[in-house]
């Protein structure tokens, strides 16, 4: 009976537009599709395929666009940001396994975890400007304010790269920690934080030599970050502790530790800031946590080790949805 | 089945997170945090195998006999095998000497400038078909395997690690496994470079993997089925694949070199090699050496079988003809 209440429910918000509004995307990364999700409804409206292994995505700089890269497939699949609808493929981009605009919005950056290069665009066209080898597993990229250099973890090597972006030569090659991940470089371009998802927490770096100036324990496999939106503080996912830390970057502490089960990955909050979306690789589900009671209170099923997330920008969703997942509460999550 | 897929990850995140995550954690081994918890979902279908076999399989073995068997003991050692393949055991040591070797491969043909093609360039449709994509994907993977096991008929260094496979006289659903480790890395070398080249997803390889070993598992299993005359033509079943274990005579000398075909008996219908008659014939080798591996353990499998190999590799090693009986197979 419940179960039927869901679905009346789910059935209604699509029909009446509510669901619509407010869409979110998340890419099944072992699925090769990706869902699109009401966030209101908390409930997955629809399924599509894509290329093969999509794990992350980015906007582009006009915001009108998502790109979503398939690795496997060696392509970029361009999605509308409002509707999550496919617009195009952008082919011959190779194994685009993260990816990042300058904020400039003039160089295009890929790189290839599982192919060891890293390739430097220029944003019109998609043209390449240099493709750089490099041993390690590349996995994450952070950009300079003035657009001048990219910095890349190297998640084998335990290093972090930083490549100019009008030369592509390496600025330097600095060991920092075990299993590098996300890295973010913070408003003021004097500090590179470094989540270590073999360690503990993350490091701030020197972001003109490389150079380990700080660390902050934040919780076991620490792995990515996402802004809150105050220009201050950022979530960062603690994938092995099983927990989301609200870092104070000013201070350099943590401010909350919320619990997210089944290793937390990527994240987005929701345009009024009261919800972070997070992705639960093992668990096959979003959590949705409430930023005002700082915790998990519901969980929506989706595809296989589901990793990139991202709110689409109001609008419709593409016609035609009927709801195929329904939520969990917090009580049910797993 | 939203609840089924809540258990089966909840159980696979709990024993990733309680038993692997820590070990990876403790001794550096991220890099390999996603892989291992694959790793942990292969493992747990292996059981699932391991109970479809015993429980199900076995059961239509002893209910409906196509061969009448009388020494269990023969089969006792297919049953390390197969245990010791489901649990993982032995793909994980093949593939910690093959992972460096197919990882090499990748390397050099980068820097060749090559970029393996995808079928997806070729086939745009796949984009959009997840179940199409999967069966273009288990027929190249079952092609490539068809052609691979005719490699280790035809080549006799081959055929001498290929022989244990071959060497029971009580073929049954546990015989499938019954390999020697040397040939279960060529055979993983061989298609991982293959799903490599032709970019099977890693999802798709895995359920590739399980589906395949159920149905090959069943095609080896002694049971009087048949998937009927349009089904045996399908998919292979036990009629079909027991002729390929048949024992040789001076009347068909050749006859193991017939129904090859993994999964999808086409390969054996485009290439000549299927044989539909439903004649029963006893299985096993004709060679006595080969045939003295039924009464032996594991290990002394694997060692006697690593120097059958050697023998045949390096001719100089052999004592004697490695196959006096009436093999090689079909010129």
């Amino acid at each position: 009976m419940n179960r039927l209440v869901i679905a009346a429910t789910a059935l209604a918000l699509a029909a009446s537009g509510a669901a619509r509004a407010d869409s979110v995307l998340v890419l099944n990364s072992e699925d090769a599709s990706y869902s699109i999700l009401s966030r209101s409804g908390r409930i997955e409206l629809v399924r599509l395929p894509i290329g093969r292994e999509p794990h992350h995505l980015m906007p582009t700089p006009d915001g009108k666009e998502v790109l979503v890269g398939s690795t496997a497939t060696n392509e970029l699949l361009v999605l509308d940001a409002k509707t999550g609808e496919k617009r195009r493929v952008v082919r011959d981009i190779i194994d685009p396994y993260q990816l990042g605009f300058s904020p400039d919005g003039n160089w295009f950056v890929t790189v290839a975890y599982r192919l060891d290069h890293v390739d430097i665009y220029h944003a019109d066209g998609f043209k390449l400007a240099g493709r750089i080898f490099i041993d390690g597993l590349p996995s994450h990229m952070t950009f300079d304010t003035d657009s001048k250099t990219v910095f890349v973890t190297l998640q084998q090597t335990g290093r972090v790269v930083a490549f100019d972006l009008e030369t592509q030569a390496i600025k330097w090659n600095v060991e920092v920690g075990k299993a590098p991940a996300g890295a973010l470089m913070l408003p003021d371009n004097k500090r590179l934080l470094v989540a270590l998802t073999g360690e503990d927490g993350l490091v701030s770096v020197d972001p003109k030599d490389g150079s380990v100036v700080g660390h902050l324990q934040t919780g076991k496999g620490a792995h990515n970050f996402w802004p809150k939106g105050d220009g201050r503080h950022w979530f960062l996912s603690n994938r092995v502790e099983g927990t989301v830390s609200l870092v104070d970057t000013q201070d350099m502490k943590v401010t909350a530790t919320i619990k997210v089960p089944g290793g937390p990955d990527c994240m987005d909050i929701t345009p009024d800031g009261k919800e972070l979306w997070v992705t639960q690789r093992f668990l096959r589900r979003i959590a949705v946590v409430d930023l005002e009671q700082m915790r998990v209170v519901a969980t929506v099923p989706v595809g296989k080790s589901p990793h990139g997330v991202f709110m689409l920008k109001s609008g419709a969703a593409p016609p035609g949805l009927v709801p195929v997942r329904a939520a969990s509460t917090a009580g049910e999550q797993k | 089945m939203r609840d089924l897929i809540d258990i089966w990850v909840g159980v696979q995140a709990w024993l990733f997170e309680s038993l692997v995550s820590p070990v990876l954690f403790r001794f550096g081994l991220m890099e390999w945090y996603e892989p291992a918890f694959n790793a942990v979902e292969i493992v747990m279908l292996g059981i699932v195998q391991i109970l479809v076999i015993a429980l199900g399989m076995r059961f239509f073995e002893k209910r409906w006999p196509l061969e009448k068997t009388d020494n269990d003991d023969l089969v006792a050692v297919d049953r390390v095998y197969t245990v010791l393949n489901k649990l993982g055991i032995i793909p994980l040591a093949v593939f910690m000497v093959s992972y460096p070797i197919t990882n090499e491969i990748d390397y050099l043909v980068r820097s060749w400038g090559f970029v393996p093609p995808r079928l997806e360039q070729l086939l745009p449709w796949l984009h959009d078909s997840a179940l199409g994509s999967f069966l273009v994907y288990f027929a190249l993977y079952d092609f490539a395997a068809y052609w691979l096991h005719r490699a280790q008929h035809k080549f006799s260094w081959w055929w001498a690690l290929h022989s244990l496979h071959h060497s029971q006289r009580q073929v049954t659903a546990w015989s499938d496994d019954r390999n020697h480790i040397v040939d279960n890395l060529l055979i993983t070398l061989a298609l991982v470079v293959f799903a490599q080249f032709v970019g099977v997803q890693p999802d798709d390889y895995i359920l590739i993997l399980m589906i395949g070993r159920l149905i090959e598992s069943w095609s080896h299993a002694n049971v009087d089925m048949s998937f009927g005359r349009v089904g045996e033509r399908l998919i292979v079943g036990p009629r079909f694949h027991r002729l390929h274990h048949a024992l040789a005579s001076p009347d068909e000398r050749h006859i193991q070199d017939h129904n090859f075909a993994p999964v999808f008996p086409i390969w054996d219908m485009l290439f000549g090699t299927a044989i539909y008659d439903g004649k029963r014939r006893p299985t096993g080798v004709d060679n006595p050496l080969m045939d003295a591996d039924n009464g032996r353990g594991w290990l002394v499998q694997q060692v006697t079988v690593f120097g059958r190999f050697v023998r045949a590799l390096v001719p100089r090693f052999s004592r004697a003809p490695i196959q006096p009986g009436l093999r090689p197979p079909a010129e």
